[in-house]
C-alpha cells in the first residue's frame, strides 16, 4: 500500500452491513488529523446516526464547509441544532428510505464514508472559486511581465485550517494559482533526518519529465516561506518543515479531478509521516537481518562442542536442546 | 481538545481483533496472516528459524503492480481477509504462532497496515494497548516495544495479559459484583484452550494447563457424527466443513444428563431434531439435512473427552480442577469463586451451568470425603464454585481491553514515550497490573 | 577508497591479534573477585598503554589493553546528518540485543559508537583468530550497510514522491 485512501474503511463496512440487515450500533472511532466519528442508532434499529467532530470546524466553516456538505449529503445532513453534542456534524441515514439498486446505495455508502475529506475540501473549493474571480478580473499590469511579481490585490484571502494541534494548512488564491502550505512538526530526531530526505525528493522529483503535470513543490525548513512569513505565531526551528504546492488552474478544472486532487492533498501530511514510519520499519528488519548475519559471523569463533550422547540410568538416550 | 481514544489490538493466533477503547466490540476481526510477495520456501524456513537466521529483506522481489518501482517492495503486501484473498499471487505468512510473535519483519508490517489502512489513526495520537500471552518473554515485549515507539512514535503502550483482560471483561456481567482480577479463565478458541489461574492480576504460570480440545475439534466431530448417519452424501465435500461448522454455530447446546438427553430425542425425535437448510456454493441447488444428537453431543467432548479423542482423556471440569488445586493454598477459594470464560468455543448454551455443576461436584465430593476421614469431627463450610458468563465471551480479551483502556488509570500505568526516551525497551520488563482498584 | 581501508584494518588486525594475550587474574582489590582490569581500572599495574589507530578523523579505533580483558572501542564513519542517525540506530539496535553478542558492550565509550570487551574467558573459550575476524568484518560491514541504508531512504523517498505527485496532476 503506497496511497493511502480517502475514505474510512469502518464508515464502509459498518454500512454495508447494516444495509443488509439493519441492527444497533453504537460505534467510536477516527480519521486522521484529530476527526472523531461516532456511529449509533439512538431512536430506532433503521435510524442510524453519524455524527463527526472535527478540530478545525471553526475554521471550515469559515470557509463554507457547512454549505457544502449540504450539497453534498442534502436530506442526510441534520441542521445545526439537532448534531449530536460535542461532535460538528451529524448525518441521517433511514434505512427504510434506501435507495432501491444495488449501484446507488454503492455510491451512497462512498460518499457517506468520504464524509471528511468532503467537509476537508470546502476551504479548498473556496480558494479554486477565488482564484477564477480574480482571473477573470484581473489586468494585466503595464510593464510587469513576470507572473511572479502578484500585487497585493491579486491575492485572495489566507485561509488558515488549524487540521491538528500545532500544524496547520494555508491556502491562498491568486490570480493565476493556488497556494497550499503544509506546516508540519517531527517530533523525533530520526523522523527530522527522514521527513527532510522525503520532502527533498519531493522538491526534486518534478524534475523528472513524467511528472512535468505535477503541481510545483517547494520546501522549507526553520523559515516559513514568504507568503505566510507575516503571520504571528509561526514556528521555526529544526523540528518543522513547511511544504508549499502551487497548483495552477489546470489541476481544478474539471470537477472530479479537482476533488480527487483535493482528497490526495489534504492527506499530505499523513502520507509523509506514514512513509516516515515505513521507512522505519524497513530499516528495522534491514538491521534485524544485518544483526543475525554479525551474530552468525561470532558464533563461528566459538568452537564446535563434540556432541557426546549421553544416557540416562536406564540406558536411554537423550538429546539436550 | 479531548484525547484521542486509545488503540485496542489483540494479535491472536489465528484472528486479530482490533479497534478503539470504549466500543463494546472490535471494529476488525480478520486473520493474522500477511500476503508477501517473497518466495514461500523462504516464508517456511521463518517459522523454524524465528527472525534471526532468515532470507534477507525484501529488497529484490518478482515485479508487479507497484513496482517498476524498486526499492519498496515491502509496501507490497495484504493482511487479513485481503491476504486470504490475494493467496494465489501472494504467499501467506502466519507471523504469531503459539500465541507468540515468531516473525518481527512480518508483525512489523502487519501493525502497519492496521494501524493506517483499517483504523485510520495517526500513532503519534494515540495510546495503544496489546496483549501477549501468558508467560511471553520479556524479551518479546521489548521487541514489541521497540517497534512501537520508534516506528510508530505512539504517545504510549501498554501491554496486558489476555487472561488478565477477559477477567476484566467479566465485570460486565450481572454475576459480578466484586471487580476482582483472581480467578480461572478458560480460554477457548479455535486451536487449543488454556486454563489459566489469575491472582490479584498475577498469572499463576507453574498451574497454567492446556487442552487440545476447541473450536476446530468440535468442527471435527460434528462432521464425523453426521458422516456416520449418512447425511454428508447431500453435502458437496467441499462445503461439508463449513456446514459442520454452521451447525456448530446454530443448532448446538450443552445438556445436562447425556442419557436422558438420548431418552428424550428417541422418545420424540420430531421435536428435538432439526432441519438445516443449505445451498451449494457453486451450483446453488438446495439440499437440506437433519440434525440430530450432535446436537448436544458436539459440547461434549468437554465434558467426556474420550467420545471423540483417544489420546487426550480429562473431563474440562477436571483440568480446572487440577489446576485450582496446584495454586497456591490462600487464593484456591478465590479461584474457585470465579471461573470465567472466553473465546468462541465457550459460547454453547449452558456451557456455563453445566461445567459449574461438575465442578461443584467435584469440590463437593472432596469436602465430603475429607469430613468422613476426620470422623465427622470436622465441619467445612463449604466453597463457593461460580462460572461466570457473560455477554461479551466471544471477544472478551479485546472487550476487557476496551474496557481497560477507557479508564482514566490507563494513562497512568502504561509506559509514556517519555519514559521510554528515558529507559529504553527494558521499561517494559516492569509490568504494572492495574484495574485491581477500580 | 579501499586503498586506504585496507591498510587500517590491517592494523587494528595486528594491533588486536597482539593484545589478545589474556591470561586469569584474581582481583587485587576484592578478594575472590576476577573482574575485566580495564573496566574497573583499580590496579594501574595490570593495564597496558591503550592506542588508537585512525584512519582519519572521524574513523578510528580504541583498544585499550589490559592482563586478563581488552577493551575495542569504535568510531564509524558518518558524513553527513543521516548516515549519522542511520549509524545511532544500528548500534544501539544492535547494543539492545547484546545478549547474543557476548562481547559487545551495551554501552560506547563516549566519543566512540560502538565498544566490545573481551575477557580472557572469552578468548579461552573462543577461537582467538576468529574473534579478530569477527571485529574486522563488523568494521568492514558496518560502514557497507549504512551507505545502503541512506540509498534505500533515497530511493524510497523517491518512489513515495513520485507515486503521490503522479496521482496530483491534471485532468
Amino acid at each position: 500500500m503506497i496511497i493511502l485512501e480517502s475514505h474510512s474503511v469502518i464508515i464502509n463496512d459498518v454500512l454495508t452491513d447494516r444495509f443488509e440487515k439493519p441492527s444497533r450500533a453504537d460505534i467510536q472511532f477516527v480519521d486522521y488529523d484529530n476527526v472523531r466519528f461516532h456511529l449509533s442508532t439512538p431512536s430506532s434499529k433503521t435510524q442510524l446516526l453519524l455524527s463527526m467532530g472535527i478540530q478545525c470546524w471553526p475554521d471550515l466553516v469559515k470557509y463554507g464547509a457547512r454549505e457544502h456538505l449540504q450539497d453534498e449529503y442534502q436530506d442526510y445532513l441534520l441542521p445545526q441544532d439537532q448534531t449530536e453534542q460535542e461532535y460538528d456534524v451529524s448525518l441521517i441515514i433511514d434505512l427504510e428510505k434506501l435507495p432501491e439498486s444495488g449501484e446507488d446505495r454503492l455510491a451512497l455508502i462512498s460518499r457517506i464514508s468520504h464524509l471528511k475529506s468532503t467537509a476537508m475540501s470546502s476551504p479548498f473549493l473556496s480558494a479554486f472559486s477565488e482564484q477564477s474571480t480574480l482571473q477573470a478580473n484581473y489586468k494585466e499590469p503595464a510593464g510587469a511581465q513576470q507572473a511572479d511579481i502578484v500585487q497585493p490585490e491579486n491575492k485572495g484571502e489566507l485561509k488558515i485550517v488549524r487540521y491538528r494541534e500545532e500544524e496547520a494548512i494555508y491556502i491562498q488564491a491568486t490570480n493565476d494559482r493556488v497556494t497550499v502550505i503544509f506546516s508540519t512538526v517531527f517530533k523525533e530526531e530520526t523522523d527530522k533526518v527522514f521527513g527532510r530526505v522525503f520532502l527533498q525528493e519531493f522538491v526534486d522529483a518534478r524534475k523528472l519529465n513524467a511528472l512535468q503535470n505535477a503541481p510545483q513543490v517547494r520546501y522549507s525548513n526553520r523559515e516559513p516561506p514568504l507568503e505566510i512569513r507575516h503571520l504571528p505565531g509561526l514556528k521555526n526551528g529544526e523540528d518543522w518543515g513547511y511544504v508549499t504546492f502551487v497548483l495552477s488552474p489546470r489541476h481544478f478544472s474539471n470537477p472530479t479531478q479537482a476533488q480527487a486532487n483535493i482528497n490526495r492533498i489534504q492527506l499530505f501530511r499523513d502520507y509523509l509521516h506514514y512513509h516516515i514510519k515505513c521507512s522505519k520499519a524497513y530499516m528495522h528488519s534491514r538491521m534485524r537481518h544485518r544483526v543475525a548475519e554479525f551474530l552468525k559471523i561470532l558464533n563461528r569463533a566459538k568452537p564446535e562442542v563434540a556432541a557426546t550422547e549421553k544416557k540416562t540410568a536406564t540406558g536411554r538416550t537423550f538429546r539436550t536442546r | 481538545m479531548s484525547r484521542q481514544p486509545p488503540l485496542v489490538i489483540d494479535n491472536g493466533t489465528g484472528y486479530t481483533k482490533m479497534g478503539f477503547a470504549g466500543n463494546s466490540e472490535p471494529s476488525f476481526v480478520f486473520p493474522t496472516v500477511i500476503a508477501t510477495h517473497q518466495s514461500a520456501s523462504s516464508g517456511s524456513s521463518n517459522a523454524s528459524a524465528g527472525s534471526g537466521a532468515r532470507a534477507p529483506p525484501p529488497i529484490a522481489g518478482k515485479p508487479s503492480h507497484l513496482a517498476s518501482k524498486r526499492g519498496i517492495e515491502d509496501l507490497d503486501f495484504f493482511i487479513g481477509d485481503e491476504a486470504v484473498a490475494n493467496s494465489k499471487t501472494y504467499s501467506l505468512h502466519y507471523p504469531i504462532r503459539h500465541g507468540q510473535i515468531e516473525n518481527w519483519d512480518h508483525m512489523e508490517r502487519f501493525w502497519e497496515q492496521c494501524i493506517f489502512k483499517y483504523l485510520r489513526a495517526e500513532p503519534e495520537d494515540h495510546y495503544v494497548l496489546l496483549t501477549e500471552p501468558p508467560l511471553n518473554p520479556p524479551e518479546n515485549r521489548e521487541n514489541t516495544a521497540e517497534i512501537m515507539f520508534e516506528s510508530f512514535n505512539v504517545q504510549g503502550l501498554y501491554i496486558a495479559v489476555q487472561a488478565v483482560l477477559a477477567l476484566a471483561a467479566s465485570w460486565t456481567s450481572s454475576k459480578v459484583n466484586e471487580r476482582t482480577l483472581t480467578g480461572v479463565v478458560i480460554d477457548s478458541g479455535d486451536g487449543v484452550t488454556h486454563t489459566i489461574p489469575v491472582a490479584e492480576g498475577y498469572v499463576i504460570g507453574s498451574s497454567i494447563k492446556h487442552i487440545p480440545i476447541a473450536g476446530r475439534d468440535i468442527t471435527y466431530f460434528v462432521q464425523q457424527l453426521l458422516r456416520d448417519r449418512g447425511e454428508t452424501a447431500q453435502i458437496p465435500p467441499e462445503d461439508q466443513l463449513r456446514v459442520a461448522e454452521k451447525i456448530k454455530e446454530d443448532y448446538t447446546y450443552v445438556c445436562q444428563d447425556i442419557v436422558k438427553e438420548f431418552k428424550k430425542y428417541d422418545a420424540d425425535p420430531y421435536k428435538y431434531f432439526a432441519r438445516f437448510a443449505g445451498e451449494h456454493s457453486v451450483t446453488g441447488r438446495k439440499y437440506d439435512l437433519d440434525v440430530g444428537y450432535e446436537r448436544f453431543l458436539a459440547p461434549e467432548i468437554f465434558f467426556n473427552p474420550e467420545i471423540y479423542s483417544s489420546d487426550f482423556l480429562t473431563p474440562l471440569p477436571e483440568v480446572v480442577d487440577t489446576v485450582i488445586q496446584t495454586s497456591p493454598i490462600d487464593v484456591r477459594r478465590g479461584l474457585y469463586k470465579n471461573i470465567v470464560l472466553s473465546g468462541g468455543s465457550t459460547m454453547f448454551k449452558d456451557f456455563g451451568k453445566r461445567l459449574q455443576r461438575d465442578v461443584k461436584a467435584i469440590v463437593d465430593g472432596r469436602i465430603a470425603g475429607s469430613e468422613e476421614r476426620s470422623g465427622s469431627h470436622l465441619k467445612s463450610s463449604g466453597v463457593e464454585v461460580n462460572v461466570i458468563s457473560h455477554k461479551r465471551q466471544r471477544y472478551a480479551v479485546w472487550y476487557g481491553g476496551s474496557l481497560m483502556a477507557s479508564t482514566p488509570e490507563f494513562y497512568n500505568v502504561s509506559h509514556s514515550r517519555v519514559d521510554y526516551e528515558e529507559y529504553g525497551p527494558s521499561l517494559v520488563r516492569r509490568f504494572s497490573v492495574f484495574g485491581s482498584a477500580v | 577508497m579501499s586503498n586506504t581501508l585496507r591498510p587500517y584494518l590491517n592494523a587494528v588486525r595486528a594491533t588486536l591479534t597482539a593484545a589478545l594475550t589474556l591470561e586469569n587474574f584474581s582481583s587485587q582489590v576484592v578478594e575472590r573477585h576476577n573482574k575485566p582490569e580495564v573496566e574497573v581500572q583499580t590496579s594501574p599495574e595490570a593495564l597496558l598503554h591503550p592506542l588508537i589507530v585512525s584512519r582519519n578523523e572521524s574513523e578510528r579505533v580504541l583498544i585499550e589493553p589490559s592482563v586478563n580483558s581488552i577493551r575495542l572501542s569504535i568510531a564509524i564513519k558518518q558524513a553527513d546528518e543521516i548516515e549519522k542517525i542511520l549509524c545511532h540506530k544500528f548500534t544501539r539496535f544492535m547494543m539492545m540485543r547484546a545478549e547474543g553478542f557476548v562481547i559487545l558492550r551495551r554501552k560506547p565509550l563516549p566519543g566512540y559508537d560502538i565498544s566490545f570487551l573481551i575477557t580472557n574467558f572469552h578468548s579461552e573459550s573462543m577461537l582467538k583468530h576468529k574473534l579478530v575476524d569477527f571485529i574486522i568484518q563488523f568494521m568492514e560491514d558496518v560502514d557497507k550497510e549504512i551507505s545502503e541504508m541512506k540509498l534505500s531512504l533515497n530511493a524510497r523517498a523517491r518512489i513515495v514522491a513520485e507515486s503521490y505527485l503522479s496521482t496530483v496532476s491534471l485532468t
